[in-house]
C-alpha cells in the first residue's frame, strides 16, 4: 500500500504487513548495536519478511523502507495502516518498530550512514583548478626537482654595469642577507664605492595567498618577481631615511616563481666621482625578507630558494568558496552557485589573459601568414590538455570551429573558446571509473600527486600506450614524486597531519611569557615545516624520524627561547634540542604551544591530537553541556591533577581516561614548549598509558615513550596511510576496495617506511586496479 | 559611504572605459517590480560563542524593562525590539554543541553523518536540510512580485577559508552549505561588477548545455545527480544574465574605501563595510533576505580594538566565577550588538524608494548565536534578538517563551512573509505551530 502526503516533500513509502506468525530472521541482521534493540526485535519478526531484514525490500514488498517521515509519524502511519489486514500493529510496539527503522536505515541520515563507498563524480577543487588553468594558460611550470642545495644564482660585478668582463664572482647564495661593510663583497677585488649584483633563480611560494617582498638596504635595490613587467620591490632611487622599499605579489600555493634581483651600489646617473677628494666609504648592506601569508616579515629561508628560474606562469586570483570538507578531507563534491558563479569569473579571468598575450602564450606572431589556422591548432591543444584527452571532430567541431564563425576577430574566437573549454564539465569534472584508459591513468597520477592536469611527459606516455604497463606507470609516479610539486601536496598534508594546516594565531599571557610574541609564534611555525621537509624530504624520507629525531630547526630567536647555543642572529640551522628529553615532531613546541592554553599547557588538547590525528581515533559522545574548572580556582593543583579532577565524573572519564594519559606524557613541556620539571611548584608527572585497536595496553614512561610508540605501532601506521590516502585519491579508500589500506600497510613497512614509495603506492593503487593484468585497449572516456 | 555623483564619474574611478558603458547602464535593480507592494526583508545576523546570560538578558518581562550592558546599544531602537528567550535549539544527533549550533540553527534538522570531529563529539557533516532564509528566499522568488536579482545575500565578516561545519549556518537544501562572501570588494563585484564579457558568455551557453547533455549520457546513473544540478546553474546563469539585462541601476553605485585586509584587527572596518553593502543591496532591491555571519561557530577572534587580548572562544570557555573574563565577553557582546545598533540606524534613515517610510519599518532583523552560553555548550536559551518591523511583531518586549522548540519561531519568520508552512526542519518540533503572543 501507499501513502502520500503534501507535506514540504512530496514522498511516497510502501509498508507491508504479514500476518504476525513469521518465523524470526535473524541472518543478515540489520545493525551490530542497535540503539532500539527491541524495536529490532520486533521489526525482524514481524516485518522483516515482506520488507527484508535491512529494510531494504522482500519479494512480496520490494520497495526500499526510506522516506522524509519523522520517526512519530512514520509510527503512526504503522499504527493506522500495518499490516494490511483489519488488525492493526499495537501502538506500544509500533513505537519502537518506527524508531529502530528510522534510525537503522529509514531517515535520510541512516541512509547516508549505511550508503557503501564508492567512487563518486567529482569537480576539481580550488587548488586543483587554479593549477590547472595557470598550467594551461602558460604552459607548464618548469619542473623543479629535489635538490640538496638551496639559494640563489648570484653574480658579482666589478662595476655598475653587470658586462660578462666585469664579473669576478659566480656562485649560490643560500640566502640574500648580506652585510658587506665598507670593503664590498671581498676585500681587494671590489672598489667598495662601486659594484653590482644580480641575483636569480625560483622562489618557492609554500601557500596562497599575498606575499609582501621587502629589501633591507640603503643602496639601489631592485626585485621582479615572476617574469613581472615592472619591478614588485623598486628601490632604484633612493633618498635618505627612506623606508626599505616594499611591494606585493599574489602567488598560488606550490609553485616556483621566477626571482631576479639587482643590487647597486653606485652613483646613479651620470658618473661624476671625483675619487681623490672623495667622501668615506659609506657602509652597505642587503637581506631580501618577505611576509608570507599569515607570517611576520623575515629573511627568505635558504630552504625556498633554487638556483634555476622558472618562466613566467599566469597566476589567477578569482575568489572561491572552499572545497568540502565534511569527510576530513577536501574533495569536489557537490556544485553549488557561488562555485559555479567562481568558475566563470575565473574562465572569464583566464581568457582575458590568453587574449591579451595571444603571442606570447601561443607562440603565434600577430602578423603570421598563416594565424588563423595555427590559432585553431593552439585551441585544439589547448583542449586536448584541458580535457585530458585526445579531441573527437565532433568535439573540434563544437568547440573550436563553431566559435570561431561566430566571432569577429580571431581573439574574439579564442576567448570564447577558453570561457566554453573551462566552463566545461569534461574539464571541471574528474576522470572517474575507467582505469583501463591510459589517459584517465595519466589524470589520477597528476591531480594525485601534483594537483593539476597531466604534463607533457605522460601525455606522452598515454598516447604511446606505455601507461598500459605497470611498471611505466610506477616509473612516472616515481617521476612525479620526485618533484617539488609533490612535495608542495606532501606539506599540505603533513600539516592537516599534525591539525595545524590552519595557520592559528598563538598568544600567550605576555605576564608568564614576555618572551612569546608574534616574531616567535611565526619563527616556530618556519621551524616546524622545516622539519617537516627535512624529514619527509630527505633521501630516507622514513615516517619513524618524525619520532626519532633528536634534532630541531632554530634561529637565533628562538634559540635563545629553547636554550640552544647560537648566536643571536643565526638563521634556521638543525641543532640537536634537549636530546635525552624530546623526540622529534610531537615534542615540537610549535605543536606544544599550539596544544595549550594562554597560560598553561592542556593535556586534553594535546591528548585528542595524538589520540585522533596520530593514532586515529574516534571517540564516542561525551555529555552535551559542561562547565570547566578554571586554573585559577585551585592553584594548588598542577594542571594534570586538575584535568583529572574535572574529568573525574563517569561520564567524562569515558573518553577522558583515553585522551588524558597521551596528554599527560607531555607533561614536562610548558604552554610555550619549554622543558619543564616542575607545575604549580610540584614535580612532574609525565607518565602515561594508551590501550591500543587490538586491546594491548601500553605503559608510556614520557614523551620520548610515546614518540616510539607513534614511530612504530600499527595503529600510528595505518591512520598516516589512510589519511596520507584520501589526501591523494579525493574518494573513500573502500571505493577501491576492502584490502587497500592493509596493502598499503605492508608495502609501507617492507620499504622502510619511505613516505615517498607510501606516496607513491597511494597514487598507483588509485590509478590502476591492484592485481588485475592491464590490457592496452583504450576504451570509453568521460 | 560615499556615493558617486554621475555614472562618469563612477567609471572613471573604477577605471572602466567607454566601451563598458551599456554594460554598466545594464546594471541591475527591481526599481518597477512589485511597485505597488509593501517589500518584506528579513536580515538574520550571527555573532559566535554564546552569550553572557546575566548581563545579556532583561531581568523583566513584558514592555517595561531595562536593557542589560550587552543590548545596550539598542538604546535607541528600544521600542523596535523584541527579546525572546527561553527560545531552545532542541535537535540532537551527530556533531558537538558547536556545529550542531549552527547548522541547526538556521535549518533546524539532524546533521548528516561525516567525518569532521568537533570538541570530543560524534563526527558530523552538513545539515540535512534547507535553513529558513533560503526556504523564504525560495517562496519570494517564485511570485514575480517580489522576485529580485539574487534573492538572497549572503554576508561575513572574517569568516575562516575553510568550508566545514562551524562555519557554514546557510543551506540551500540538504548537503548543499553555502558560502559567505566575506570580502567587502569581492560582495561590491558581485552586486556592481561589469556585465561586459556577459554577452558573450550568454551565446556560448547554448553550446555548453549540448555538451553537458553528451557528457551526461556517458556517465552512471549515481553520477548523474551533479550533473544535472551542474545544467541547473548554467541555466540560472543565463537567466541572471537576461535579468541584468533588462534592469536599470536604480540607485547610486556606493564608493567603498579600498585596501581593507581580511585580517583580525581589520573586524571592525569590515564589518562597517559589508553593513554598508547590505544596504546598498536593499536600496537597490538586489535581495529581500540577507544572513551576516560574524567569524563562524567557535569563532576565536581577538577583540584587539577593545583591549582585550585574548581568542573570543579561549574567553567564553571561562567559567562563570572568571569575573574578568565574563566582563570581557560581555563587551564583546556589547560590539555586536553595537554592530546590530549600526545596522538599525542605517536602515532607519534610508527612505523607501516610493516614500512609505524607511527601510527599517520593512525590515526584521534577527541577531543570534550558536550557543546559549560559551563555558556550558547549552543550547538552552539560544539569543534571538529582533529588531524592526518587517514582519510586523509587536515589538518594544521582552518575553520568555519558556523552553520552546525554536524550529517554531523559524516557522513564524516564514508566515511572517505569508508563507505558511506547517513543519521545518525535524517535524517533530513543530506540531504545536509558530509562536504565540509575536504579532
Amino acid at each position: 500500500m501507499a501513502i502520500s502526503t503534501t507535506a514540504r516533500s512530496t514522498y511516497t513509502l510502501t509498508l507491508s504487513f504479514l500476518p504476525m506468525a513469521v518465523a524470526l530472521t535473524l541472518s543478515g541482521g540489520a545493525q551490530q548495536s542497535p540503539k532500539q534493540p527491541e524495536g529490532q526485535k520486533l521489526f525482524l519478526s514481524r516485518c522483516s519478511h515482506c520488507h527484508g531484514a535491512n529494510g531494504q525490500g522482500g519479494s512480496a514488498d520490494p520497495q526500499p523502507l526510506a522516506g522524509t517521515l519523522s520517526a512519530k509519524e512514520l509510527a503512526s502511519f504503522i499504527k493506522k495502516s500495518m499490516p494490511s489486514g483489519p488488525k492493526k500493529c499495537p501502538p506500544e510496539d509500533a513505537d519502537k518498530i518506527a524508531a529502530y527503522i528510522y534510525d537503522a536505515f529509514f531517515s535520510p541520515l541512516a541512509q547516508e550512514r549505511i550508503r557503501p563507498a564508492r567512487m563518486k563524480l567529482v569537480h576539481l577543487t580550488v587548488r586543483q583548478f587554479k593549477n590547472a588553468v595557470s598550467d594551461l594558460v602558460t604552459g607548464y611550470h618548469s619542473a623543479i626537482p629535489y635538490v640538496e642545495t638551496h639559494g640563489l644564482h648570484a653574480e658579482y660585478f666589478k662595476s655598475r654595469s653587470r658586462d660578462a668582463k666585469n664579473r669576478a664572482i659566480d656562485r649560490i647564495d643560500p640566502e640574500v642577507r648580506f652585510d658587506f661593510g665598507t670593503d664590498g663583497p671581498a676585500k681587494e677585488q671590489f672598489d667598495p664605492r662601486n659594484f653590482s649584483i644580480v641575483w636569480q633563480g625560483s622562489i618557492f611560494a609554500p601557500d596562497s595567498g599575498e606575499y609582501e617582498f621587502s629589501i633591507h638596504s640603503r643602496h639601489s635595490v631592485q626585485l621582479w618577481i615572476n617574469g613581472s613587467r615592472y619591478p614588485v620591490v623598486d628601490g632604484e632611487v633612493r633618498s635618505a631615511g627612506d623606508p626599505d622599499p616594499h611591494g606585493t605579489v599574489n602567488l598560488l600555493g606550490g609553485i616556483s616563481y621566477g626571482v631576479y634581483m639587482v643590487f647597486t651600489k653606485a652613483t646613479q646617473g651620470v658618473d661624476d666621482t671625483n675619487k681623490k677628494n672623495a667622501k668615506p666609504v659609506e657602509p652597505s648592506f642587503v637581506t631580501l625578507n618577505w611576509r608570507r601569508p599569515k607570517h611576520v616579515l623575515e629573511p627568505v629561508p635558504t630552504q625556498f630558494l633554487y638556483k634555476d628560474y622558472s618562466a613566467k606562469s599566469f597566476v589567477p586570483s578569482t575568489p572561491f568558496p572552499p572545497d568540502d570538507r565534511s569527510m576530513g578531507y577536501e574533495r569536489g563534491d557537490g556544485v553549488s552557485k557561488e562555485w559555479d558563479d567562481a568558475t566563470t569569473a575565473a574562465a572569464l579571468e583566464a581568457a582575458e589573459y590568453v587574449t591579451k598575450n595571444l603571442s606570447e602564450v601561443s607562440g603565434i606572431p600577430d602578423n603570421d601568414p598563416n594565424r588563423d589556422k595555427r590559432l585553431r591548432d593552439y585551441c585544439s591543444d589547448f583542449l586536448k590538455r584541458a580535457f585530458r584527452h585526445p579531441i573527437s571532430d565532433d568535439l573540434k567541431a563544437t568547440y573550436i570551429d563553431k566559435q570561431f564563425r561566430a566571432a569577429a576577430t580571431p581573439e574574439a574566437a579564442v576567448k570564447r573558446v577558453v570561457v566554453l573549454a573551462l566552463k566545461s564539465p569534461r574539464f571541471l569534472f574528474r576522470e572517474i571509473g575507467d582505469r583501463k584508459d591510459p589517459f584517465t591513468v595519466a589524470s589520477q597520477l597528476s591531480f594525485g600527486l601534483w594537483d593539476t592536469i597531466p604534463d607533457p611527459e605522460l601525455i606522452r606516455a598515454a598516447t604511446t600506450g606505455e601507461l598500459s604497463n605497470k611498471d611505466s606507470v610506477v616509473a612516472q609516479a616515481t617521476r612525479l614524486a620526485n618533484d617539488h610539486r609533490a612535495w608542495s601536496k606532501l606539506r599540505d598534508f603533513l600539516l592537516l597531519w599534525l591539525k595545524v594546516d590552519e595557520v592559528p594565531d598563538i598568544t600567550k599571557n605576555p605576564k608568564e611569557f614576555p618572551e612569546f610574541s608574534s616574531a616567535v609564534a611565526s619563527d616556530l611555525r618556519t621551524s616546524l615545516e622545516l622539519f617537516l621537509e627535512n624529514t619527509a624530504w630527505s633521501k630516507s624520507s622514513d615516517y619513524r624520524d618524525f619520532f626519532q629525531s633528536d634534532t630541531q630547526f632554530l634561529n637565533g630567536r628562538l634559540s635563545k627561547i629553547y636554550g640552544a647555543s647560537l648566536p643571536p642572529d643565526s638563521s634556521f640551522q638543525q641543532v640537536p634540542l634537549d636530546p635525552d628529553r624530546r623526540a622529534g615532531v610531537i615534542t615540537h613546541p610549535y605543536l606544544l604551544s599550539r596544544f595549550a592554553y594562554l597560560d598553561s599547557s592542556s593535556p586534553i588538547h594535546r591528548g585528542l591530537l595524538v589520540l585522533r590525528n596520530l593514532l586515529g581515533r574516534v571517540l564516542s559522545p561525551p555529555p552535551a553541556s559542561f562547565v570547566p574548572l578554571g586554573a585559577t580556582a585551585r592553584p594548588d593543583l598542577t594542571t594534570r591533577e586538575r584535568v583529572a579532577l574535572q574529568t573525574k565524573p563517569e561520564f567524562c572519564n569515558n573518553c577522558h581516561s583515553i585522551i588524558n594519559p597521551l596528554g599527560y606524557t607531555l607533561e614536562s613541556f610548558d604552554a610555550i614548549g619549554r622543558i619543564r620539571d616542575k607545575d604549580h611548584g610540584k614535580p612532574v608527572d609525565a607518565s602515561g598509558t594508551y590501550r591500543s585497536k587490538t586491546g594491548t595496553l601500553v605503559q608510556l614512561a614520557g614523551a620520548q615513550d610515546l614518540a616510539k610508540y607513534l614511530a612504530t605501532s600499527d595503529d600510528a601506521h595505518s591512520a598516516f596511510i589512510s589519511k596520507l590516502f584520501v589526501h591523494v585519491a579525493k574518494q573513500p579508500p573502500l571505493a577501491y576496495g576492502p584490502t587497500i589500506l592493509s596493502e598499503l600497510q605492508q608495502s609501507f613497512a617492507k620499504n622502510q617506511y619511505s613516505i615517498r614509495r607510501l606516496l607513491v603506492d597511494s597514487v598507483v593503487a588509485t590509478a590502476i586496479p591492484s592485481t588485475t593484468a592491464m590490457p592496452s585497449t583504450r576504451s570509453a572516456k568521460l | 559611504m560615499n556615493y558617486f555623483k554621475t555614472r562618469r564619474e563612477f567609471l572613471r574611478d573604477m577605471g572602466l572605459c567607454a566601451s563598458v558603458l551599456p554594460f554598466v547602464a545594464n546594471l541591475p535593480s527591481l526599481s518597477f517590480s512589485g511597485k505597488s507592494l509593501r517589500k518584506q526583508r528579513l536580515i538574520i545576523l550571527f555573532s559566535p560563542d554564546g552569550v553572557v546570560p546575566s548581563t545579556f538578558w532583561p531581568s523583566a518581562v513584558g514592555s517595561e524593562f531595562e536593557l542589560p550592558p550587552s543590548l545596550k546599544p539598542l538604546e535607541p531602537f528600544k521600542n523596535k525590539t523584541l527579546i525572546l528567550r527561553g527560545v531552545s535549539d532542541r535537535v540532537r544527533g551527530d556533531g558537538d554543541n558547536h556545529m550542531r549550533g549552527i547548522g541547526c540553527l538556521l535549518t533546524g534538522i539532524e546533521l548528516y553523518p561525516g567525518n569532521v570531529q568537533g570538541g570530543g563529539d560524534t563526527p558530523a557533516g552538513w545539515s540535512s536540510g534547507i535553513s529558513i532564509d533560503q526556504e523564504i528566499k525560495a517562496f519570494l522568488q517564485k511570485n514575480p512580485n517580489t522576485r529580485t536579482r539574487f534573492g538572497s545575500l549572503e554576508f561575513g565578516v572574517m569568516v575562516p577559508d575553510h568550508a566545514d561545519t562551524w562555519t557554514r549556518m546557510c543551506y540551500a537544501g540538504p548537503n548543499k552549505p553555502i558560502a559567505p562572501i566575506d570580502d567587502p570588494y569581492q560582495m561590491f563585484g558581485k552586486l556592481y561588477g561589469q556585465a561586459k564579457d556577459q554577452e558573450m558568455l550568454k551565446s556560448v551557453l547554448d553550446d555548453l548545455r549540448e555538451d553537458l547533455a553528451k557528457v551526461r549520457s556517458q556517465v552512471g546513473v549515481k553520477d548523474r545527480k551533479i550533473l544535472d544540478e551542474h545544467t541547473t546553474l548554467v541555466r540560472e546563469m543565463e537567466q541572471d544574465i537576461r535579468a541584468a539585462r533588462t534592469r536599470d541601476v536604480g540607485h547610486a553605485i556606493p564608493v567603498i574605501s579600498p585596501g581593507v585586509k581580511r585580517d583580525n584587527d581589520s573586524i571592525p572596518k569590515l564589518s562597517k563595510l559589508q553593513i554598508d553593502l547590505l544596504v546598498s543591496s536593499f536600496v537597490g532591491d538586489a535581495a529581500r533576505v540577507a544572513t551576516f555571519q560574524f567569524t563562524n561557530s567557535v569563532g576565536d577572534a581577538r577583540f584587539t580594538w577593545l583591549g582585550i587580548p585574548e581568542g573570543q572562544h579561549g574567553l567564553s570557555h571561562e567559567p562563570d566565577s572568571n569575573k574578568t573574563a565574563q566582563e570581557k565577553l560581555t563587551r564583546i557582546n556589547e560590539w555586536y550588538c553595537q554592530q546590530v545598533a549600526y545596522l538599525a540606524k542605517r536602515l532607519a534613515e534610508t527612505p523607501e524608494a516610493d516614500g512609505h517610510g524607511t527601510l527599517l519599518d520593512n525590515t526584521l532583523i534577527v541577531w543570534t548565536n550558536e550557543l546559549g552560553q560559551g563555558n556550558s555548550h547549552t543550547l538552552e536559551d539560544i539569543p534571538f534578538v529582533l529588531v524592526g518591523n518587517g514582519l510586523d511583531f509587536k515589538m518594544g518586549r521582552s518575553l520568555n517563551m519558556g523552553h520552546v522548540p525554536h524550529n517554531r519561531l523559524l516557522m513564524s519568520l516564514a508566515h511572517g512573509f505569508g508563507h505558511r508552512i506547517s513543519r521545518f526542519g525535524n517535524a517533530d518540533f513543530c506540531a504545536a505551530g509558530t509562536l504565540p503572543n509575536l504579532t
